[in-house]
């Protein structure tokens, strides 16, 4: 805290403030510096270039998934990481979403004396929304920011520039193990996921609301169509395509140290749960156009 | 062999090189001095056109590398061998997985004698022993001498680039990477460092340019820099002479 005595710093005598359409009398001591078109200028060219770059990244990292070399020790390590690795919380988490749905729709539906419908709401809504959804976001905060992060501070600690000097190509050596990855491991997760919410679901059904383990299991198989599967499992490669791309471009834009860092994680994340959220919807507009659903 | 021509640069809006223009031939053993985050790395990362110019030439062995693509520059990389600051090792590998790393990619050889080439390079670093350790087990010395190994197995560099490759190292590790990259210049191979320690600068190179304010304001040899009519740069030589203060020529 500044002491009494201390003395503060002089007066300017002018301010400068870089907006160009501000007017001040001409006595003013604010002077208007134009320097707001060129900030601008570099602003809009790094965000047409970063978009230019992402495009480029999501194309060549798809394609190196069938073009040589094949990085198989990277692969095998990134799918340890985002499968292995996230297969935990992702059933804890799946394991409670579906056991806090089946209770609410228990009570909501018993009051309209429809309980035994539980099971096929539960069914459905795991099935075709919430377990490719929750799986993706939880999937996006832990391998996503992973991503990112490592990245980052490859990029940070010049091992991407040592990289391209070696003459090996960072997209291919770092970007597609990733997306390969995640376009592997998201699905699998999702599978076991909506598994696990389809036990909480019983759980919950059958013990607490009392209903009949077998109308359960069999409302369950109900909904086990091959729309609903197939709206379900086409969502997580998506998903898992685009948190890949998002993360690594993220990771790899990452520029001024440990903030630069933070900030490239931070967005990765965000960035990749409104995707998400964003792209569910689009998806299921399509697909219950395409499979035939009337709204 | 390396020629800049009106060379600028600019992160963003913060313009770092404001017109840089020097040649340097590949035998030459060259320190760029300067300030830090005056732009000298960046002399270095646009060399190996690791980052486009905003204009101006770049000019590698006659040829203009200025619009080249990356996979054409492939072939004008494998000239240079650089050690950035820090090392830039891989931190998911061991200290042999690091150096043998362009051998696996490269190279068609055996275990074996990736093993062999492995222990012939780190014993020229004088790290034989560190074969087995993890990167973080490694001192900040340890770290740059590693990374001079891994670069010596790339490929068979006409010219080192050294990214402040002492800073951060107590004098005796210091003295150790200045004899280390004498000794890889003994068969004519020069160099290219870059750093703001002048005292190191003057044991390793014969040339030496001063960046200040995004361009070369002095180029010349050791006797010129000594008494070079810039401030800064007595600032810097206060460094190996501390009673100047960096006061003696203004």
């Amino acid at each position: 805290m500044r002491k009494l005595e201390e003395p503060f710093p002089p007066r300017c005598d002018t301010i400068e403030v870089p907006f160009r359409h501000m007017t001040v009398p001409p006595d003013s001591p604010i002077k208007i510096i134009a320097c707001d078109d060129k900030m601008n200028t570099e602003k809009i060219k790094e965000y047409v270039n970063g978009l230019q770059d992402f495009y480029f990244l999501s194309a060549e990292g798809l394609v190196g998934i069938v073009k040589k070399p094949f990085y198989l020790k990277d692969t095998v390590e990134q799918m340890d990481y985002a499968g292995a690795g996230s297969s935990l919380i992702i059933l804890l988490v799946s394991l409670f979403i579906g056991m806090a749905l089946s209770l609410q729709l228990s009570a909501e539906l018993s009051s309209l004396g429809l309980k035994m419908y539980t099971g096929m709401i539960v069914g459905i809504s795991v099935i075709r929304e919430i377990g490719p959804v929750t799986a993706a976001l939880v999937f996006a905060g832990r391998v996503g920011a992973g991503m990112a992060s490592e990245l980052g501070s490859m990029i940070l600690g010049h091992q991407v520039d040592t990289l391209r000097v070696f003459g090996v190509d960072p997209i291919k050596k770092l970007v597609t193990p990733r997306i390969f990855s995640s376009l592997v491991m998201l699905p699998s997760l999702t599978i076991i996921g909506d598994a696990v919410s389809l036990l909480g679901g019983y759980y919950i059904s059958v013990f607490v609301s009392h209903q009949s383990s077998t109308f359960y299991w069999s409302s369950i198989r109900d909904v086990l169509t091959f729309e609903n599967v197939f709206a379900g499992s086409i969502k997580p490669f998506i998903f898992g395509y685009l948190i890949a791309c998002i993360s690594c471009h993220m990771g790899l834009s990452t520029r001024g140290g440990a903030l630069g860092l933070r900030r490239s994680t931070t967005r990765a994340v965000v960035v990749s749960m409104i995707v998400v959220i964003i792209s569910d919807f689009m998806m299921t507009r399509i697909l219950l156009d395409v499979l035939g659903f009337s709204v | 062999m390396i020629s800049f021509d009106g060379v600028r640069f600019s992160y963003g809006i913060k313009q770092v090189l404001t017109g840089v223009d020097f040649s340097i031939n590949s035998h030459e053993r060259v320190a760029i001095l300067g300030e830090s985050g005056g732009g000298k790395t960046t002399i270095l990362r646009l060399i190996l056109k690791l980052i486009r110019p905003d204009s101006g030439h770049i000019i590698i062995d006659g040829e203009d590398i200025t619009d080249k693509t990356e996979r054409e520059l492939s072939q004008m990389r494998r000239k240079f061998s650089i050690v950035f600051q820090e090392g830039a090792l891989f931190d998911s590998l061991n200290v042999k997985e690091n150096v043998a790393f362009c051998l696996r990619e490269y190279t068609r050889l055996s275990e074996d004698e990736i093993d062999s080439r492995v222990r012939e390079l780190l014993r020229i670093v004088g790290l034989e022993e560190a074969l087995e350790l993890m990167t973080e087990e490694l001192s900040g010395g340890m770290h740059r001498r590693v990374a001079v190994a891994r670069s010596l197995a790339s490929s068979e560099p006409k010219m080192f680039l050294y990214d402040e490759p002492t800073s951060g190292l107590d004098p005796v590790n210091a003295d150790n990477i200045c004899k280390l990259i004498l000794k890889l210049s003994q068969n004519g191979r020069g160099f290219i460092i870059v750093t703001h320690k002048v005292f190191d600068a003057m044991k390793v190179a014969d040339r030496f340019m001063f960046l200040k304010d995004g361009m070369i304001v002095f180029d010349g040899d050791r006797e010129k820099l000594v008494h070079a009519p810039v401030p800064e740069i007595q600032l810097f030589m206060a460094e190996i002479n501390p009673k100047t203060e960096g006061r003696t020529i203004t």
